[in-house]
């Protein structure tokens, strides 16, 4: 089974993949919206991983910012659809 | 602007006291950037019986003579009749020479309709789009603080809608495909500026150019953007002013571009212009949060929030914004 260090570590690299910000910019806290390190298509896109890595689907009402703010929240929604 | 020399932020903040001085204004720069600096003889733009295209209609019509300004309506298979109907009450208003140039035949040609519809099947998969309607749309508030993503809602033809997320493959498709509409219209536009060696008027407001709401190198790609620095809502001041008819005035934006109705609300700025518009000057002019709260009668938070969106949407679309790199 899936251990909740996997599953941080794996959205930590995606985002610092795809955003190209250096690692220690990144906290697991970090406000990824509010720093700009995604916006619009980068949120869709990082669904779209979710759902590819871990084959969770995101409805509309979960369309939160609690549930993708930072990676700690990310992994807290990933977690709970698993 | 310094803090000490500004007004106090208020719901009058935006209204436009000198009217007749601010329209001479417009008509005389653009007088000048098109006879001297584009060094063309005339004026060619796309009417669609919506605000923003009237208005830069009628400061033409006013800028050159209604004998210098030729109008297009381009519609396709997807416009509604409305458009047309105001299209061509407007040029008759201001006395000026209107074709019409229906692009549908070419989009089908790009496979426009064909790409879009097959996109949309992939994520709703009884969608038909010989009787069904469909659009995009953001579901989330602006206040929520979190980027907008689209939706696509198909509506049955009893009128039961279906809803669902878009996929990013399928958004970026349906967008993509839909662009040939633009598109199209532009290349069209610039047929006839060439063929009267006039200069294509653009008509995006401030709104349109700042957040990113144009297509590029479709309704984005012009000589010149007359109201490119207005707020919707002096657009219909100006409107008023001009004397566009009463019904253009009147009518919702919408974006007739989907086969649905849908405003522009909807579609992309996901709350009423008069707030927008105000919302937006409070920011662009460093008002706080809480000053600008207390007269919209919203929290300091929402307000934050809005502001917030603002940014994103205005760093988000610089790409649109840019000319080539080199």
């Amino acid at each position: 089974m899936i251990t909740s260090i996997d599953i941080k570590n794996k959205i930590k690299d995606y985002i610092i993949k795809t955003t190209l910000a250096n690692v220690e910019d990144i906290a697991d806290d970090t406000l990824i919206f509010e720093e700009g390190l995604l916006d619009s298509m980068g949120l869709l896109f990082l669904i779209e991983f979710l759902k590819e890595e871990f084959d969770i689907t995101t409805n509309d009402d979960e369309l939160i910012v609690e549930n993708f703010e930072s990676i700690n929240n990310i992994v807290d929604f990933t977690k709970s659809k698993l | 602007m310094n803090p000490k020399h500004r007004k106090p932020f208020s719901k009058d903040i935006l209204h436009i006291e000198n009217i007749e001085e601010v329209c001479n204004n417009i008509t005389e720069k653009l007088r000048n950037d098109v006879v001297f600096k584009l060094q063309r003889r005339g004026a060619v733009i796309g009417i669609s019986g919506g605000i923003d295209s009237s208005v830069c209609m009628a400061l033409s019509a006013k800028a050159f003579g209604p004998s210098k300004v030729t109008a297009i309506m381009l519609p396709e298979q997807d416009s509604s009749e409305d458009s047309k109907n105001l299209a061509l009450k407007l040029a008759d208003t201001f006395n000026v020479k209107i074709l019409e140039e229906n692009i549908t035949h070419a989009l089908d040609g790009f496979g426009c309709y064909q790409r879009r519809d097959e996109a949309i099947r992939r994520v709703i998969t009884d969608f038909d789009p010989n009787i069904d309607k469909a659009k995009i749309e953001i579901r989330q508030n602006i206040d929520q603080n979190i980027p907008a993503i689209f939706s696509i809602t198909v509506i049955k033809p009893d009128g039961k809608t279906i809803s669902k997320l878009l996929p990013a493959k399928e958004y970026l498709q349906i967008v993509a495909a839909t662009n040939f509409k633009q598109r199209s219209r532009m290349s069209m536009l610039y047929y006839h500026a060439e063929r009267l060696h006039y200069a294509v008027i653009g008509t995006p407001n401030k709104h349109e150019v700042e957040q990113g709401f144009f297509v590029k190198y479709g309704d984005g790609g012009a000589d010149v953007m007359p109201i490119g620095h207005l707020y919707k809502t002096q657009v219909y001041q100006l409107a008023s002013h001009l004397g566009v008819p009463q019904e253009i005035i009147d009518r919702t934006p919408t974006t007739d571009t989907y086969t649905a109705e849908q405003t522009q609300e909807d579609f992309f700025y996901q709350m009423p212009f008069e707030s927008m518009d105000l919302i937006w000057y409070g920011w662009e002019n460093g008002y706080s949060a809480n000053e600008v709260g207390k007269v919209m009668d919203k929290t300091e938070q929402k307000i934050h929030n809005i502001y917030k969106s603002f940014e994103r949407k205005k760093k988000t679309t610089e790409y649109l914004r840019m000319r080539p790199i080199f």
